[in-house]
């Protein structure tokens, strides 16, 4: 069994780990890319 | 080659609910697939419970293969045909490349890891490892032409040139196992659809090849949507440095000087501009 669980471990925590990693460099760069706030006007 | 913020359509970069239904299908089905794989479908007669890596071995490899690489040449094509031409293309096919390398190097993982108890040994040269290793090589090698600083339409039309020819390798990939004699098995799936496994099973190999190609198509939508963001802000401080530059005034716009004595100009390439 344990070829199993190495099989399936390491799929699904690549593909885990490579969609976050993809996921923070979104959200990274669209918090870069987005234009300034205008701070409340008093 | 400037992009303002509002060349950059908001559906390319901002998350819509599309994308999030389709990040929740991906998650919730390859979850199944796992227990279903895991837990509830039956050892096979022969291969007994090294049976559950094919779950997931050959719908990876269905996804590296076939819709990785299909929309990567399928989509240099497109940027390649001059009537076609779309910076569209070249981000989808960078993209795909990116996310199919992953799974491609996924593929070769998990066969090793069930061919190590089923064929006693974690490696070997069979046709159809050796095809997949040069099609991991190839990915890697477009991947490397892609970081190589150039013009985007010259690096597009490089890239586009690379993929089409590493397709020819997917053939070579698919067939090798009916053109040579290779310890890797013929397809359980044939081209009529009937699946020469039965219920459960082939129910789960089924679920495994929608799960992972719903997780591939979310991740080409996220790896598509960074290209642009990371393009827009490139070109952003391209326009940027450019402006600097032509505030400098006239001197700046004068051509390098060449010749003897070239080399020891000391104007500053920035100065800090006068209020």
């Amino acid at each position: 069994m344990r070829y199993i669980d190495a099989g399936y471990a390491v799929a699904l925590s690549v593909l885990t780990g490579y969609a976050a990693l993809l996921w923070r460099r979104w959200r990274r760069l669209e918090r870069v890319a987005a234009p300034p706030q205008k701070p409340p006007a008093r | 080659m400037s992009a303002g913020a509002a060349t950059v359509p908001r559906w390319s970069t901002r998350s819509t609910r599309v994308v999030r239904a389709l990040g929740a299908a991906s998650v919730l089905s390859v979850a199944a697939t796992v227990w279903l794989g895991l837990w509830v479908t039956p050892p096979d007669q022969t291969q007994g419970n090294l049976v559950r890596l094919v779950y997931v071995h050959p719908p990876i490899a269905w996804v590296a293969l076939y819709l990785a690489f299909g929309i990567a040449a399928v989509s240099s094509a497109l940027w390649l045909w001059p009537r076609t031409r779309s910076r569209f293309w070249d981000r989808l096919a960078a993209a795909s490349v990116e996310v199919g390398t992953v799974f491609t190097a996924l593929t070769l993982v998990t066969g090793s890891i069930w061919g190590r108890p089923t064929w006693g040994v974690w490696w070997a040269w069979d046709a159809r490892l050796t095809s997949t290793a040069l099609l991991l090589v190839l990915l890697l090698g477009y991947l490397a032409v892609r970081r190589i600083p150039a013009d985007a339409d010259a690096r597009a039309r490089r890239c586009a040139v690379v993929a089409l020819v590493s397709a020819v390798d997917v053939p070579i990939v698919h067939f090798s196992v009916n053109w040579w004699h290779t310890l890797h098995q013929q397809a359980v799936i044939t081209p009529d659809l009937s699946p020469t496994i039965h219920g459960a099973m082939a129910w789960t190999l089924l679920l495994g090849f929608v799960a992972f190609t719903l997780a591939f198509a979310w991740m080409l939508v996220v790896r598509y949507r960074v290209e642009v963001l990371a393009e827009h802000l490139e070109d952003n401080e391209l326009d940027v440095a450019l402006r600097e530059r032509r505030s400098e005034g006239p001197r700046a716009a004068e051509p390098l000087p060449t010749g003897a004595g070239a080399g020891h100009d000391t104007t500053p390439l920035v100065t800090t501009p006068t209020p």
